[in-house]
């Protein structure tokens, strides 16, 4: 009850009061500014007020005041009781209260009040009404039109009722809060539905003088129903006085009064059920005597015993009776099956022969191991013990880690994470892939069995003879060489230039001539070695091959559609006689300096590719030897041509650009494929004999294998080298290719391809030769296969020629 | 559209539970978390990505699996602890009111019991199962059987774990299922087959075991609670299966006595069984005629042969020649050495003829040996009268140490004085009885042999010979039994010749030069391992100084003597060793060899004035020499040019695998090249110690 006051007073505190009293005084008074002063101010002292009146009053009827509230009935009228006091509470923000003032916050002080307020009206009504009995109720006037009006009096409302709850003054408002008129000048209605004025609120001097000479019974209180003060009489002072003294209010109060029975024993003539009384309730439960007669066999059969407290015997007994096994766990056993997430606990493996305790003596740590050991950290060592040998059993001392030891074991037991690895306990042989054997892949080349010397600098490119039986070679300085290779002599050289390399040595591939085409610079010199090396008729037939060209070109000179002359980016011609001495009998020569040619099977074409040209139309030109015509086949090339090639048997031209390989159908002028190798810089390409496989070498030391068939990029790639890939070629008639790499080293494979398209190719690595020194960083720099042997000739940067077999 | 998957709510996140999730989830303490899971075998789980797994932002390092936690939800222990702690609770309340009866009234009757049968049916649902389990739980309750009993570990659990090792060891002895052992330096291995499962368990030599501070007995007692509770059961299960009542009955006041195994009584189930059953003492009259009689068949023999002990030995090999039992396996002897062997069972393999091994001996135990292991392995192998010494526990031991009785007489002392002159040479005699024994003299008739004797015996499935092990002499190394030789690992029981590689020949012969810093670097190697054996000695010094005694009458084989001889020619050898890191003890074969190779040379040196003075060729001796020499070269030529060739055919073969594969095997080569080093640093050792040896022996033989 104090926490829900408490809760009630912080309440009042918020609730805004009504500003009624302000709207009137500014209806009646037009200052808004002074109403507004004022009204504060008043507001401010009647606060003060309130809080000094509250602190006297928890200090003077404090105990009264709860004694009060511990009396009372929880009370079921919350809502009206909070009515009351913010009534009163109003009230009190605009009069001074007195002490007394408080009891009417409580239940009990409300219901005094309103007795109190009513009797003394009461009386007062009674008297008006006996003398007023005998008159007529009304009286006779003139109306404005001169006739007769009754004027009824007023009706007074005898109800002869003794109801003294009713008040006889009669504010007909009924049971709301006078609050509500607040902002009235009425507070209510009479019977007679005319207003109740407002008892006039004091002036000041009429409060000054009430409070002077105080009447009889005065409370200071106002009475919430009729809004005049309060007044109470001597005997209901005294009697409020008792109860708030916990005290019997007066004489005629019985504090215990006789009990209504509202509900009793007595039987009614009409009970709320008539059904009979079931007999159950007579007989003893069947229910209950079988659950008794249970419990009594049970307790004759023994089941159940008296507690009785374990005495220590018994509990000895029974923990000598829990200590061991009493019954087969495995009874009837049933195997399940090992759940695969479950990770049975590594066994520890067994003692090795350096744990026993005389182990043989090579077992024993030399004094580096046991420093070594010694000083190792405890987690690195590889055993966790050094063996020791006693000479006997009985000198072997205790082992100081063993509780340590098992210790650990028990953490790696519950701690540990298991993880199922699986041991690679293999032979690594294994692995490897299974290859033929190489001697079941001979002949290929194993071992250098001539070196060629002469070659002053680089040696740039070689060719074989068609024959198979020289090698011509050319190189920096400015000269082609022809060698006897099985013996590393040189037979024929002429000096080309001077100042410039020779790029490029090929030999014509047709049997019936003996022509080499050499490039030296921007020329491209034909040569017949004139010497006693070939048959007269064969050169001969090659002076009539170089020279069946002239009189073409004499006959039709180019001409365009219409007739200007083409413009010529070559010039064939007849060097001079000093070098047709010595043999050279044709020279091209072209615009910029051409690094590959190669020729057309039947050795009519050929192609030269000049990388460094200025336009890239002129990079690749493919020339007729019998026309001595030179054409451009690409009007704009994607990329810088690199290198080209011809299909041996079909009418296919291979362009090799720094990154990619085009194939062109001659024929058809068009496109055939692109092949994306994946290279950055494309060094060389070689064509397989059948067509159908493709060898790219690379600067980043890549070796692809592009099989033709089956799309644009490799099937396989091989990096081998840790330098860059000079130049790779296939071998005409066996499965056999090499490449030759700058790291002077050149690799023999076996590469075999089978005609049927089902098969793949398969590529074995053969044989490393190695041999040739590494000049500036270049190593081997051509490798050319023999027409028929497996023999191979690499040209080298130390300016040597090996050959291989 | 979809909704938004949040993190963590599938997948492995779902999968994994760290410890801390699980442990709220279970709602008990981390300790009993820990009990639980020990008692529970549950372990953590490594996850495959931790990052992916854990859905806190901390990093978490130990995961669970999920499901493995939530079947400990219904595990019945858990009621257990939660009653624990709630005991706990009412009896500190009890305790705060000052209710100290109370508080132990409470204990005292509403401690609940942990009961972990179910817990072994699940965690072993078949017998099999559990012996597999069984290595752990041996060690473990070995090791708190012979730990002295602390605050920490209660004397009630040491004996518990004492009584189920016994009795786990006389099963073993009823059924002759003990295998292997071996004396390694951390304590005894035991290695026993039941029902076709090997189990292996390592037991500590007898002493007080250092217990550090960082060892938590109370988890190590949750594993001791759990194997014992295992033992118990496996052994109920063995010993009902050979028909014995479980428990057997347990002779307190014996065990007090020290009687040890025989502590025990295991009784058979039906009352006839019984007698039979019971172990064999010196009261039993019927093992006692027995043992009579079978020993009155090695007597016989003795009385023809000369030495007893070879009788001994003889009659050993004789019994298992004339009745080789029908039902053991025979070995198979590849002809062919190309062939391919199969793999052999081993002769101790089946319990028939490991239990015939020594049971027609009587064995006596000095005093120094350790009677408990050796009463074990003996009974286990058979043997069924053995006497002891007073000292080591007065009862079940068969007799005296006069006993007549004794064949073997197992003793670790230096060496035991002979009663007489030796009639053939310093091992073993034969001796009148009549003549009057004195405390430490040997009894004749008798084999004397040291512990290991036993151990190696078992293991090889024969007896070994006796002389190898008599008392005082060097023993053979003793072996694991478990190592399984492999290719190309070294294999101390094979010569040096068999398993070095050739490359190994070579270099040997060609450092035979060299030689001088090998010699030098074994003899350190001996003398670091002689001095850690004198440090090593415990209190029996003036057993060693008559070891010291017994070997300068030997002669030769010690190690002082060089030591002495090297002192007198260091300042000699200095010159010659320039890095000389064991300056002291440098071996005298060293100098020897030093100084043979400059006469040699400068021999040489002289036949090469001599001929060229002459105008001869140089005597054959030298082209022989030569020969020798340039045949050495070939074949070495040879040899180098097949590796390279090998080489170089790998490399080929390795150019074709995928990079993957490639570096596997390259893994795998490394893993194996460090094998092949490790085998070849002991072979390395191995030959030098021969080299040493030989050269000593030699230098021994030039010196007498």
């Amino acid at each position: 009850m104090a926490s829900s006051r408490a809760g009630q007073k912080r309440k009042v505190v918020e609730v805004p009061r009504p500003e009624a009293e302000v709207d009137e005084e500014e209806l009646e008074n037009g200052e808004l500014d002074g109403v507004l002063i004022d009204d504060g101010d008043s507001e401010d002292d009647s606060d003060e007020e309130v809080n000094d009146d509250d602190d006297e009053e928890e200090e003077d009827v404090g105990d009264e005041d709860e004694e009060l509230d511990s009396d009372e009935i929880p009370s079921s009228e919350d809502e009206g009781e909070a009515d009351v006091r913010q009534q009163l509470r109003d009230m009190k923000t605009t009069r001074a209260g007195t002490p007394s003032e408080k009891l009417v916050g409580s239940d009990t002080g409300k219901d005094i009040s309103t007795i109190s307020a009513d009797t003394p009206v009461k009386a007062l009504g009674a008297v008006v009404d006996v003398d007023d009995a005998d008159k007529p109720n009304y009286r006779v006037d003139i109306d404005a039109n001169g006739n007769p009006r009754y004027v009824y009096g007023e009706i007074d409302p005898s109800y002869d009722s003794d109801d003294s709850d009713a008040p006889p003054t009669a504010n007909t408002i009924g049971d709301i809060p006078l609050s509500y008129y607040d902002a009235y000048p009425h507070i209510g209605y009479d019977i007679n539905g005319r207003r109740i004025a407002r008892p006039a609120k004091g002036e000041a001097l009429d409060s000054l003088l009430d409070s002077i000479d105080l009447p009889e019974g005065w409370t200071g209180l106002t009475d919430p129903s009729t809004g005049k003060p309060l007044q109470l009489s001597k005997d209901e002072l005294e009697t409020l006085k008792k109860i708030s003294r916990n005290e019997a209010p007066g004489d005629g109060y019985d504090p215990f009064p006789e009990m209504v029975y509202y509900f009793t024993g007595r039987e009614e003539v009409m009970p709320l059920s008539a059904a009979p009384e079931p007999k159950r309730r007579f007989v003893p439960s069947s229910h209950e005597h079988k659950r008794v007669m249970k419990m009594v066999k049970a307790i004759k059969e023994g089941r159940i015993q008296p507690f009785r407290e374990q005495t220590k015997e018994d509990r000895e007994e029974e923990e000598a009776q829990e200590e061991f096994a009493q019954y087969d766990v495995w009874a009837n056993e049933q195997a399940r099956a090992d759940h695969p997430m479950n990770v049975p606990a590594p066994k520890l493996p067994p003692p090795g022969y350096e744990e026993s305790y005389h182990p043989p003596p090579e077992y024993l740590p030399d004094n580096n191991e046991r420093e070594e050991w010694e000083t190792q950290d405890e987690e690195d060592r590889e055993r966790d013990f050094l063996p020791r040998d006693h000479a006997a059993l009985r000198r072997v001392p205790g082992y100081e880690k063993f509780v340590k030891e098992k210790f650990e074991r028990c953490l790696d037991l519950y701690l540990a994470p298991r993880v199922r690895r699986s041991k690679l306990n293999i032979d690594p042989e294994s692995l490897l892939p299974k290859l033929p054997d190489p001697s079941e892949l001979k002949p290929f080349p194993t071992t250098c069995a001539a070196v060629c010397r002469g070659h002053e600098g680089r040696v740039r490119s070689l060719a074989f003879d068609p024959e198979g039986r020289y090698v011509a070679s050319g190189g920096d300085d400015g000269s082609v060489r022809l060698w006897e290779f099985t013996t590393g002599k040189q037979m024929w050289r002429v000096k080309l230039s001077a100042s410039e390399a020779v790029n490029v040595v090929s030999w014509r591939p047709s049997r019936d001539a003996w022509i080499l085409a050499a490039c030296c610079g921007e020329t491209v010199y034909f040569i017949v070695p004139q010497s006693e090396l070939c048959a007269p008729e064969v050169e001969a037939a090659s002076h009539a091959i170089l020279d069946s060209g002239f009189g073409y070109a004499a006959d039709n000179p180019g001409k365009t559609a219409a007739g200007v002359d083409k413009p010529t980016h070559s010039s064939w011609s007849r060097p001079n006689s000093a070098m047709q001495d010595k043999g050279i009998m044709l020279q091209l020569t072209l615009r910029s300096t051409p690094k590959t040619l190669s020729w057309h099977r039947r050795g009519d074409y050929f192609s030269t590719v000049s990388p460094a040209t200025a336009a890239t139309s002129t990079a690749v030109a493919i020339h007729t030897l019998s026309k001595h015509q030179s054409q451009y086949p690409f009007k704009r090339l994607k990329g810088l041509a690199q290198t080209v090639c011809f299909h041996p048997s079909k009418p296919l031209f291979f362009v090799a650009t720094r990154q990619r390989v085009r194939i062109y159908d001659l024929q058809q002028q068009k496109m055939e494929k692109e092949l994306l190798p994946g290279a950055r810089w494309i060094s060389d390409i070689s064509l397989h004999p059948l067509g159908s496989n493709l060898l790219i070498s690379s600067y980043d030391k890549r070796l692809l294998w592009h099989d033709l068939d089956l799309g644009t990029t490799p099937y396989k790639t091989l990096r081998y080298h840790s330098k860059a890939i000079r130049g790779v070629a296939f071998h005409p008639s066996l499965p056999l290719f090499a490449d030759a790499s700058d790291d002077g080293t050149l690799q023999v494979f076996h590469g075999k391809v089978v005609g049927d398209s089902l098969e793949n190719a398969t590529v074995v690595p053969l044989k490393v030769l190695r041999g040739h020194r590494v000049v500036k960083e270049l190593g081997v720099l051509g490798v050319e296969w023999h027409p028929r042997e497996a023999w191979c000739v690499s040209a080298g940067a130390d300016g040597s020629l090996r050959l291989w077999t | 559209m979809a909704k938004i998957k949040k993190r963590g709510s599938s997948g492995a996140s779902k999968n994994y539970i760290t410890r801390s999730q699980a442990v709220r989830k279970l709602q008990i303490s981390l300790p009993d978390f820990r009990r639980l899971c020990i008692f529970k075998g549950i372990y953590p789980r490594e996850p495959r990505s931790k990052k992916r797994v854990s859905t806190s932002s901390t990093p978490s390092t130990t995961f669970y699996y999920t499901k493995d936690i939530q079947y400990l939800l219904h595990e019945p222990l858990l009621a257990k602890f939660r009653d624990q702690k709630a005991l706990a609770k009412k009896i500190s309340k009890a305790l705060g009111r000052n209710e100290v009866g109370e508080a132990e009234r409470k204990e005292r009757n509403l401690t609940p019991r942990l009961r972990l049968d179910h817990i072994i049916k699940e965690r072993y649902p078949t017998f099999v199962d559990a012996v597999r389990d069984l290595d752990d739980a041996l060690s473990m309750l070995f090791l708190f059987a012979n730990l002295p009993s602390t605050a920490e570990v209660p004397p009630k659990i040491i004996t518990k774990c004492q009584r189920l090792t016994r009795e786990f060891e006389h099963y073993l002895i009823r059924t002759h299922s003990l295998r292997k052992s071996f004396l390694s330096i951390k304590g005894i291995y035991y290695q026993a087959t039941i029902q076709g499962q090997d189990v292996l368990w390592l037991v500590p030599y007898k002493f007080v075991q250092r217990t550090g501070g960082d060892v938590d007995f109370r988890i190590m007692a949750t594993f001791v609670e759990f194997y014992t509770t295992l033992l118990g059961f496996v052994n109920f299960r063995l010993y009902t299966s050979i028909g014995l009542v479980y428990p057997p009955k347990f002779d307190l006041k014996a065990e007090e006595q020290g009687a040890g195994l025989a502590a025990i009584q295991p009784e058979g189930q039906n009352a006839e069984e019984r007698e039979e059953d019971a172990m064999v003492t010196g009261t039993n009259e019927k093992a006692q005629a027995e043992a009579d009689r079978l020993l009155s068949l090695p007597d016989a023999d003795g009385e023809q042969q000369e030495p007893a002990k070879a009788a001994a030995e003889q009659s050993g090999a004789d019994t298992e020649e004339q009745a080789p039992p029908a039902n053991t396996l025979d070995t198979f002897q590849s002809l062919d050495a190309k062939a391919d062997a199969l793999l052999q069972p081993s002769a101790t393999a089946d319990s028939a003829t490991a239990g015939h091994l020594f049971e027609s001996f009587t064995f006596f135990l000095s005093r120094e040996t350790p009677r408990h292991p050796l009463e074990f392995i003996l009974r286990s192998f058979g043997c069924k009268r053995i006497g002891w010494d007073m000292s080591l526990g007065e009862p079940g031991a068969y007799c005296g140490e006069n006993d007549k009785r004794i064949t073997h007489q197992i003793v670790d002392r230096p060496d035991l004085p002979l009663p007489s002159p030796p009639a053939t040479d310093g091992e073993a005699d034969e001796e009148d009885g009549t003549a009057v024994r004195k405390g430490n003299e040997r009894v004749p008739g008798r084999v004397y042999v040291q512990p290991q004797w036993v151990w190696d015996s078992i293991n090889a499935g024969q007896l070994q010979r006796a002389d190898l092990y008599a008392p005082g002499a060097t023993l053979p190394p003793h072996l694991s039994p478990w190592v399984k030789a492999r290719k190309g690992e070294y294999d101390p029981t094979l010569s040096l010749a068999e398993q070095e590689t050739a490359a190994e020949i070579e270099a040997a012969e060609d450092g035979e030069g060299s030689e001088v810093d090998e010699a030098e670097a074994d003899a350190a190697l001996e003398a670091a391992s002689e001095g850690e054996e004198v440090a090593g000695v415990r209190g029996d010094s003036e057993a060693a100084e008559l070891e010291e005694e017994l070997s300068e009458e030997d002669g030769g084989m010690d190690v002082e003597l060089a030591g002495s001889d090297s002192e007198v020619d260091d300042a000699a050898a200095a010159g010659a060793q320039p890095d000389d890191e064991w300056g002291g003890f440098s071996g005298d074969e060293a100098d020897d060899t030093a100084l043979d190779a400059a006469a040699k040379a400068t021999r040489d040196h002289q036949a090469e004035l001599l001929a060229e003075a002459t105008g001869q060729k140089l005597s054959n001796t030298s082209s022989a020499k030569d020969q020798k020499k340039a045949a050495r070269e070939a074949s070495q030529a040879r040899r180098a040019r097949e590796e390279r060739e090998a080489r170089e055919d790998g490399e080929r073969r390795k150019m074709m695998m995928p990079r993957r594969k490639r570096k596997m095997f390259d893994k795998m080569v490394y893993s194996n090249a460090r094998k092949d080093e490790e085998a070849e640093k002991l072979r390395g050792k191995r030959r030098r110690i021969e080299n040493v040896g030989g050269a000593r022996a030699g230098a021994g033989a030039g010196g007498k």
